[in-house]
């Protein structure tokens, strides 16, 4: 039997890694007062489609039901997190913080760190704008990566305000922005210095948009973004901008932290600030997020919101390829023969407990826990329970 | 601090390669033989030889920092990366082509349902369906002009240089599609953690262009 492509299994030790690094994500996300929330795995598609860009739109399995109703496996969780809050949550009071670890389904060519069934951990800052909120969001994504053992991981953070602004001191239509911003997210020079030509921008001011595409840092891009974007959503986002690394730089962030102003994530869906966490040995990126803005309004509720979201299994590659991680199976505390009232006793005290049922005797009892590497025997006669200890050394390595 | 890894692509783009990045100081032999691995002569890059069209995963994985490679490459494979400098060397340019003898290009119409031969299989979906042409495309891996000649397909989609190959079997461009040149690619995350070297380099490889 075969698994069709991009979905896997999860062996118990792989199981017990992934569930223990979630349970750490989950850990993170109570202590920030975020509460967990999950939505069904399929809904209807005409309600994910309001949260979906083009692309994970082509990327979503789409089915229907016997009635004819079309149904589609959630992308992601945020889509499926503004419907709960515009309609059920919709009196509850401002801001909602929700948080959620769930699988989530795309259909795309299965390959290292892109599956079509994977894990996604995220949280969703509902009714709140401003720098202090997308602060928020990224300063948990931080604590969150630190949690899991990656306090080496890198952020980038941007305001897409900045790169609207510099497109209008550029004279560039609205026609030509949207191909320019892809050019510039995809850090494609090429065909950036193609369309200076073919738009007419004057060369100096194409020669500061070139200087912010390739600069990443903090105070030198913030010089180009004030010469090149001087209108004022530009010069709000760079405050904002500045705020958040401020504070950042109150929790020791200061060397993680970075502006890249090229840094434009799916702007079909971000409407303002926006992050991505990645570490320098890993090709892709681990974490990311931003602001949101229109996304409730499509579901009829005007509120501002920002969130982020972690892959799981992008956290457990990073792991393994540092090799990071204690032995993941769950170890037996106690092996139980011939009574199962002394068991009950022992899983009631909160022990891990075998229970033998295959009628082993005194001397193929304590071959298998040793064997197992359980540390304790406990072997029932009537009322006479006889416990036997194993040292470490006497029992087999696995 | 770690070296960083470059990919190359062995064959026809390695020389030019090599001279590019022996110009801006990072020396490697003219020959790598049968070598799949190789330090830079400065001790400052390790390098990754590879077949051209698997350069654009290692470098999206991030198995290379970055790399060089034909745009023509770029467009088949969907990877990806940053396109950071056009290194200008290996031009070419993808071209429908035909039979003279069956003169689309003095504007004989096309068959109502054209067969197209390539090695560019989005290429040549993308350009014929932008036209509306309706087109059977016939993936090929090689020799893909015999294909008219031996009634395989009516028009191929394929790179030409000098156009010799085209004129050696009587055949005549078409249309043209786009043109490729070498690119230097970076790993979008190796961009931002080995930031100031990858600049850099960038830089200096772009002042050698004189662009």
């Amino acid at each position: 039997m075969r698994l069709p492509p991009g979905v896997r299994d999860w062996l118990p030790q792989e199981f017990a890694f992934k569930q223990s690094v979630e349970d750490r994500v989950a850990v993170v996300f109570d202590r920030w007062s975020y509460a967990r929330i999950l939505t069904p795995t399929f809904e209807s598609y005409e309600s994910l489609e309001r949260g979906l860009g083009e692309k994970l739109m082509r990327q979503t399995f789409r089915f229907s039901d016997p009635l004819g109703e079309e149904l589609a496996l959630r992308t992601e969780m945020t889509t499926p997190i503004a419907r709960v809050v515009s309609t059920r949550l919709r009196n509850a009071s401002l801001p909602i913080r929700l948080s959620y670890i769930a699988p989530a389904y795309r259909y795309e060519e299965p390959q290292l760190g892109r599956m079509r069934e994977f894990t996604q951990a995220g949280a969703e800052l509902i009714g709140a704008a401003g720098a202090d909120a997308d602060a928020e969001a990224l300063f948990m994504a931080i604590e969150t990566l630190d949690a899991v053992g990656l306090s080496d991981a890198q952020f980038d953070i941007n305001d897409s305000a900045i790169v609207d602004g510099a497109l209008v001191t550029l004279r560039i239509s609205a026609a030509a922005a949207r191909s320019w911003k892809e050019a510039i997210a995809a850090r494609n020079l090429v065909d950036l210095d193609c369309f200076a030509l073919r738009d007419g921008v004057r060369t100096d001011h194409y020669a500061l948009l070139r200087r912010l595409v390739v600069t990443r840092g903090t105070d030198e891009v913030l010089a180009i973004a004030r010469e090149l974007a001087p209108n004022p959503e530009a010069q709000a986002a760079i405050y904002r901008l500045e705020r958040i690394l401020a504070r950042g730089a109150q929790l020791g962030f200061e060397e993680r932290i970075a502006i890249d102003p090229a840094l434009l994530r799916d702007l079909e869906y971000y409407t303002g600030f926006v992050f991505e966490g990645f570490l320098g040995d890993l090709g892709f990126s681990l974490c990311g997020g931003g602001r949101y803005d229109a996304l409730l309004p499509r579901f009829g509720y005007d509120v501002p919101a920002v969130g982020w979201m972690v892959g799981v299994e992008r956290i457990l590659l990073a792991l393994e390829r540092r090799r990071i991680g204690e032995r993941h199976s769950r170890e037996v505390d106690v092996f139980v023969v011939g009574s199962d009232r002394v068991a009950m006793a022992e899983r009631a005290s909160g022990r891990r407990v075998r229970v033998d049922v295959r009628g082993l005797d005194r001397t193929a009892a304590i071959a298998y826990a040793r064997h197992k590497a359980i540390p304790r025997v406990l072997i029932a006669r009537g009322d006479d329970v006889e416990e036997i200890l194993l040292e470490p050394d006497e029992r087999a390595p696995l | 601090m770690s070296s960083l890894t470059i990919a190359l692509p062995k064959g026809s783009l390695y020389e030019e390669s090599a001279a590019v990045l022996a110009a801006i100081g990072i020396g490697i032999p003219s020959d790598p033989g049968r070598r799949l691995t190789m330090t830079s002569t400065d001790g400052s890059a390790e390098l990754l030889l590879l077949r051209p069209t698997d350069v654009p995963a290692y470098v999206e994985f991030g198995a290379a920092d970055c790399g060089i490679v034909g745009k023509d490459t770029l467009w088949e494979s969907e990877r990806s990366v940053s396109e950071a400098v056009d290194l200008e060397f290996g031009a070419c340019r993808l071209v429908v082509a035909a039979r003279r003898a069956d003169g689309f290009h003095e504007g004989a119409r096309y068959p109502t349902f054209l067969r197209v031969a390539t090695k560019f299989k989005r290429m040549a979906t993308q350009y014929f369906s932008e036209r509306d042409i309706p087109c059977e495309i016939i993936a090929l891996h090689g020799s893909v002009e015999l294909a008219p000649i031996v009634g395989l397909a009516d028009v191929i989609v394929d790179l030409v240089a000098t156009g010799s190959t085209l004129r050696e079997h009587d055949m005549v461009v078409v249309d043209d599609i786009a043109r490729s040149t070498a690119r230097f690619v970076l790993n979008p995350v190796a961009y931002r953690s080995k930031y100031a070297r990858l600049s850099a380099l960038c830089d200096r490889l772009k002042r050698k262009q004189g662009v």
